[in-house]
């Protein structure tokens, strides 16, 4: 009996190690087609600078709900621009029968999607907050916490890109899922601006999105040195987007090829 | 496998919403087996082989592969086979190099030796120069090659080819109908998708002919000629051809007439009883007869005998594969 149960965590255990490697190959594959070039860098940073600069016309916004909005609105637009066609590039040009004929199942195909843009949104995110902190003199209280939030954040917005490219035939179309998704977003989770100030009814409708939750961690890992109750639970919350989002993405891909 | 196939397919289905793509189908390929899977556009082939490669999921039937239930352990299956896809999708961003890294790194091929494999493929594809080339500089031709290679880097016990030959020049063709064979000598089982009846012909011990989500024929390439035996056939050609087809089809004693370029094939009961009369025909009608053959039926014969096709259409096929070998 516990040798069986041994066993069956053995075969587990073998199971998993299986997937995160063929995860991370096919992760390191889209990272060098898809996401390494100059203009995706450039678009990831552009539009989240533009918007900044929308919203600093309103008037005065603190130091660190800049440092805290911009790095998270550079996560989701460099993730979700890129993930939202990973998926649909690979249906038009063919190469996606490659991956469903190898030994993969449709869950690594996905994490290992996810994999490169949580990579991606990890560099966008590191260009943006260090340096800004520095010349906004902004002192980040625990750098450890921003990384670690900025971690589940990469990883929930490039799983929601993948939402929108599994369930998109074409390109213009997952761009459009996409943007239907993340600019609601900008406006509803207190991105540059403290959720406080929001109506009650737009307070409950930011608590569902992801944006808020990475913007909440990132303001606590600036404010604060240790784990603050508010920043377990935004972490929490950001790894069951992720979860969500994944499995969200397995399920659509499944119907898609089927 | 116990019962010594690598493919049996029992009651297989697929149905798109109101289309049914394969309507219960039932085959096995043996192990060893070079198995012909052939059928005009729209037939269901390729359905088929997405099911078989699992790429997509039966609606009903059972689908097994190497040994394993296709449907429920896909991962299982798809670790002993290898594909070859009809269209050459390899990574275009990716050098040759890196595209045959990637494929043997999804097999968890060891480092070292998919390295040594890899250098071997492409050094017999000829692409071993180029391997530092991004895929997407390749001429079609060469992309083929390169999507054979990524098939063969893991070395599979059974080989899915859709049409491996297309696309290539007739150098490159004759090197893959050559690698087919020799991959089969060391155990390797084939199923091979193609449109060249003659291909098949040459290279598979059975073939399955599917039309309209049905296997139509299956058998031997020999067996199913012999099956039509029956019928004799004299090609025969005249200085002219105009209107000829129609006036040939009054001959007493024929049962069918097909024009094929300037030659005219006569489905006949008795070519002695028939060659004095098309004589006749030929001088009642002033008309000088240039050549005159008498044929077995080739394998092209017996499927649109067996299946009902029209020889048009089986004729479409061919010319389809030939346009696009002759682009490489």
């Amino acid at each position: 009996m516990r040798k069986n149960k041994a066993r069956r965590w053995q075969t587990l255990a073998k199971s998993w190690a299986d997937t995160t490697i063929k995860a991370f190959y096919i992760a390191l594959k889209d990272a060098r087609v898809y996401y390494f070039k100059a203009p995706n860098f450039t678009y990831g940073l552009l539009i989240p600078v533009s918007l900044y600069l929308a919203f600093s016309m309103a008037g005065n916004i603190s130091s660190k709900l800049i440092v805290a909005g911009l790095t998270s609105l550079v996560m989701l637009f460099g993730t979700t621009s890129i993930e939202a066609v990973a998926v649909v590039l690979e249906k038009q040009t063919g190469t996606l029968d490659r991956l469903l004929a190898a030994p993969v199942s449709l869950f690594t195909i996905v994490l290992g999607k996810a994999l490169a843009g949580f990579f991606f949104g990890l560099i966008l995110a590191g260009v943006v907050l260090f340096p800004l902190a520095a010349i906004s003199g902004l002192v980040i209280l625990n750098p450890l916490l921003a990384v670690v939030a900025i971690a589940f954040t990469s990883m929930a917005f490039s799983a929601l890109g993948i939402v929108a490219s599994s369930y998109a035939k074409w390109v213009p179309e997952a761009q459009m899922i996409s943007n239907f998704l993340r600019f609601p977003m900008v406006f509803l989770s207190g991105t540059f601006v403290a959720l406080e100030t929001y109506p009650f009814q737009l307070q409950v409708v930011a608590r569902f999105l992801p944006l808020t939750y990475s913007v909440e961690a990132l303001r606590s890992s600036i404010a604060n040195s240790t784990v603050t109750f508010t920043y377990a639970v935004d972490i929490g919350v950001l790894a069951l987007f992720t979860l969500m989002f994944l499995a969200l993405s397995t399920v659509i891909l499944k119907k898609r090829i089927a | 496998m116990p019962s010594g196939n690598d493919i049996e397919v029992v009651n297989l289905t697929k149905r798109y919403d109101n289309i049914l793509a394969v309507d219960n189908i039932n085959f096995e390929v043996k192990k060893g087996e070079i198995f012909g899977f052939l059928g005009p556009n729209g037939a269901g082939k390729t359905t088929t082989t997405k099911m078989l490669t699992g790429q997509t999921r039966p609606t009903s039937g059972t689908l097994t592969v190497a040994g394993k239930n296709m449907v429920r352990e896909p991962i299982e299956a798809k670790e002993s086979i290898g594909v070859v896809p009809e269209n050459s999708n390899v990574y275009d961003e990716m050098s040759a190099w890196d595209n045959l890294i990637f494929a043997a790194q999804l097999y968890r091929v060891p480092k070292v030796e998919r390295e040594k494999k890899a250098k071997e493929l492409l050094e017999l594809f000829g692409l071993y120069e180029r391997r530092k080339d991004r895929a997407g500089v390749f001429s079609q031709g060469m992309k083929r090659r390169l999507t054979i290679a990524a098939g063969l880097i893991y070395k599979p016990m059974l080989l899915f080819l859709d049409e491996p030959t297309s696309g290539l020049d007739v150098q490159s063709s004759r090197m893959i109908r050559n690698l087919i064979k020799d991959l089969n000598r060391t155990g390797v089982t084939i199923f091979l998708t193609t449109h060249y009846i003659e291909e098949a012909d040459q290279l598979c011990q059975r073939i399955a002919m599917i039309n309209k989500g049905k296997i139509v024929a299956l058998d031997s390439p020999e067996k199913l000629k012999a099956s039509v035996e029956k019928h004799q056939i004299i090609e025969v050609s005249f200085d002219q051809t105009r209107n000829l087809e129609q006036k040939l089809s009054t001959l007493k004693g024929l049962e069918k007439v097909v024009q094929f370029g300037d030659k005219f094939r006569l489905h006949v009961r008795s070519t002695s009883e028939e060659v004095p009369l098309l004589s006749d025909f030929a001088s009642k009608n002033n008309l000088k007869i240039i050549s005159i053959n008498t044929l077995n039926p080739s394998l092209e014969d017996a499927l649109v005998e067996m299946t009902g096709l029209s020889p048009e259409i089986m004729a479409n096929e061919k010319e389809q594969g030939k346009k696009v070998a002759n682009v490489g």
